[in-house]
């Protein structure tokens, strides 16, 4: 499936084109007023398009009845928008129940839903949104947008109105669900770290138009333009040890001693991988797998090398050689 | 005018109606004769109670259904909001008897003339309630069904007016237990009802027969009141919970 954006609309968004492939998370992302709403709600209609075309799978948007088109597309935003007097299962069997589901089904799906997000598939079926937290509301909004098993999913800040920790839990839940049931997501966000967390592919906008399209680490590596780099912020470097983790690194072989006082995981990011060596004062550190039987280590210049620009990393290795201890 | 009101009691002082044998309380005119009330019940007074129901639920739902038609249209078409919103505060500042006399010209003396009165003095509270209540909507919660592909019919029906339901049944308290007593007023055109026995009371000057009709006028609007409370926590269960809106 290909999406194609040359969405145009007064100089809110203007000559926007990209594609996203099916199963990806694409975060468009800018400062206020960059359009990166107005692109998303374009997408199901919310806003119309004014020029140019959205494609679903090769079909145009403005082809589909609105209300045929929004019931194939899930959308969860920061206001959550779940029906106060609805129980959490109507909540969820919204657009099931509009597309002719079976009471039976859709309660299945509901309590389905409700496991896969976190929450209690029995017990909260019956009760209100009111009775939950920010957090758990937003839950119950990411399985009422996935109830029709929609295959793409927009969503505009879910997580911008819910406390740092709850937040943090919520993506990291959202993540391991995405590669469950691999939708194709358009993510907005007005937050670098977020979008570094969770998009496959960042669409920064400025002023309505596309200033870079690329992965996180690629955006870490090399900004477009100036806009970019300050955008990503100052500490780039570091941010780009968050999107690696120690499977991007070929492993020195396993140590005994120090080193093997505390160990790694394949997916444990180069970031926390970085700050086990601070911590512990170490300069190489053993990966276990899953039984925790050690595979090889990590060295600290082996981490700075990944993230150094290409001519550096060349001249780096003599210079490191004797740094571990 | 065609018709006249005699407040005073009739010369040679209050006429005892004669129900069977008069008790001595009734005799002496009392202020309540509990033996009279219950005697006379089915006869008198349960009749009028039952008219009275007929005439308070006949004028609300009527008056519920114009103004709930109306509120929907201004919820919608945002400019009729005003001119019927000032229409209906207008009918409301007539006062109820030169209402009635006035409608008497046109109607006639009957229980349709009295409706059309009491049916006016609940479009105000009505209509002003259900578009609050409407307009109270969270924007978010509509957004949402607008993404999720209900049509705009389906919002209303089954968002919209949901959660205007609250709302919609605080006004139609304040307008049934207004109508109940508005409509011992209307015993004045012909109505019937509680108000008609305080009216024959007030001209013979029987106590007993004051005092009764006046207390269940009473305690009918208490009843009415508490039986819609209860229809309201069992239509919505869910609006003890509040719901956080960003």
């Amino acid at each position: 499936m290909v999406k194609r954006y040359p969405g145009r609309d007064r100089p809110a968004v203007e000559g926007l084109s990209f594609a996203v492939a099916p199963g990806e998370i694409c975060v468009l992302i800018g400062p206020s007023g960059c359009g990166k709403t107005t692109a998303l709600k374009m997408v199901n209609r919310l806003i119309s398009i004014s020029d140019g075309d959205i494609t679903i799978d090769g079909q145009n948007v403005r082809s589909l009845g609105l209300t045929q088109l929004r019931r194939g597309i899930g959308y969860v935003f920061q206001q959550i928008g779940l029906f106060p007097h609805m129980s959490v299962e109507h909540n969820i069997g919204s657009v099931p129940r509009l597309l002719g589901w079976s009471k039976t089904r859709i309660r299945e799906r509901a309590s389905e839903l409700l496991e896969l997000v976190g929450l209690d598939p029995v017990g909260d079926l019956k009760r209100y949104p009111g009775e939950f937290s920010g957090g758990q509301q937003q839950r119950i909004g990411v399985a009422r947008a996935m109830a029709a098993d929609p295959q793409i999913m927009l969503m505009d800040e879910p997580f911008g109105a819910i406390d740092p920790i709850a937040r943090d839990r919520l993506q990291n839940d959202f993540l391991r669900l995405h590669r469950q049931v691999r939708k194709t997501v358009i993510f907005v966000t007005h937050d670098i770290d977020e979008a570094l967390k969770m998009g496959d592919k960042i669409a920064i906008m400025r002023d309505g138009q596309l200033v870079q399209l690329a992965t996180a680490d690629e955006l870490l590596a090399a900004p477009a333009d100036e806009f970019v780099a300050r955008f990503v912020g100052e500490d780039r470097g570091l941010k780009r040890l968050r999107v690696r983790s120690v499977r991007d690194l070929e492993l020195d072989p396993a140590v005994s001693g120090d080193a093997a006082v505390t160990s790694l995981m394949t997916d444990t990011s180069l970031h926390t991988a970085l700050s086990s060596m601070l911590a512990e004062g170490l300069t190489q550190i053993n990966v276990v797998d899953e039984d925790g039987r050690p595979i090889g280590s990590v060295r600290f210049d082996a981490i700075a090398r990944l993230v150094a620009p290409p001519e550096t990393a060349a001249a780096a290795p003599a210079a490191a050689e004797s740094s571990s201890r | 005018m065609t018709v006249a009101l005699h407040l005073a009691p009739a010369a040679g002082g209050p006429v005892i109606p004669n129900f069977g044998g008069a008790s001595n309380c009734v005799v002496q005119n009392h202020q309540f004769c509990m033996s009279w009330f219950t005697h006379n019940f089915n006869s008198v007074f349960k009749p009028a109670l039952i008219q009275h129901i007929e005439l308070t639920a006949i004028a609300v739902g009527c008056g519920m259904a114009i103004a709930f038609a109306a509120a929907i249209f201004a919820y919608k078409q945002s400019w009729f909001g005003t001119p019927f919103s000032l229409l209906s505060a207008f009918l409301y500042t007539i006062p109820s008897l030169a209402l009635f006399e006035l409608l008497v010209q046109v109607t006639g003396i009957n229980r349709f003339t009295a409706e059309i009165g009491l049916v006016s003095y609940t479009l105000l509270i009505l209509f002003r309630n259900t578009l609050t209540g409407l307009q109270g909507v969270p924007p978010a919660v509509i957004e949402a069904s607008r993404a999720m592909g209900y049509t705009p019919r389906q919002t209303l029906f089954r968002v919209e007016i949901p959660l205007a339901t609250p709302a919609i049944m605080a006004g139609v308290r304040i307008a049934t237990v207004t109508t109940i007593s508005l409509a011992t007023v209307a015993a004045y055109i012909g109505a019937g009802g509680l108000g008609k026995l305080i009216f024959d009371a007030i001209q013979s000057g029987f106590k007993t027969e004051f005092v009764a009709a006046g207390a269940m006028a009473i305690a009918l609007a208490i009843i009415a009141d508490i039986l819609l409370v209860l229809i309201q926590r069992a239509i919505t269960p869910w609006s003890r919970h509040r719901v956080q809106t960003f």
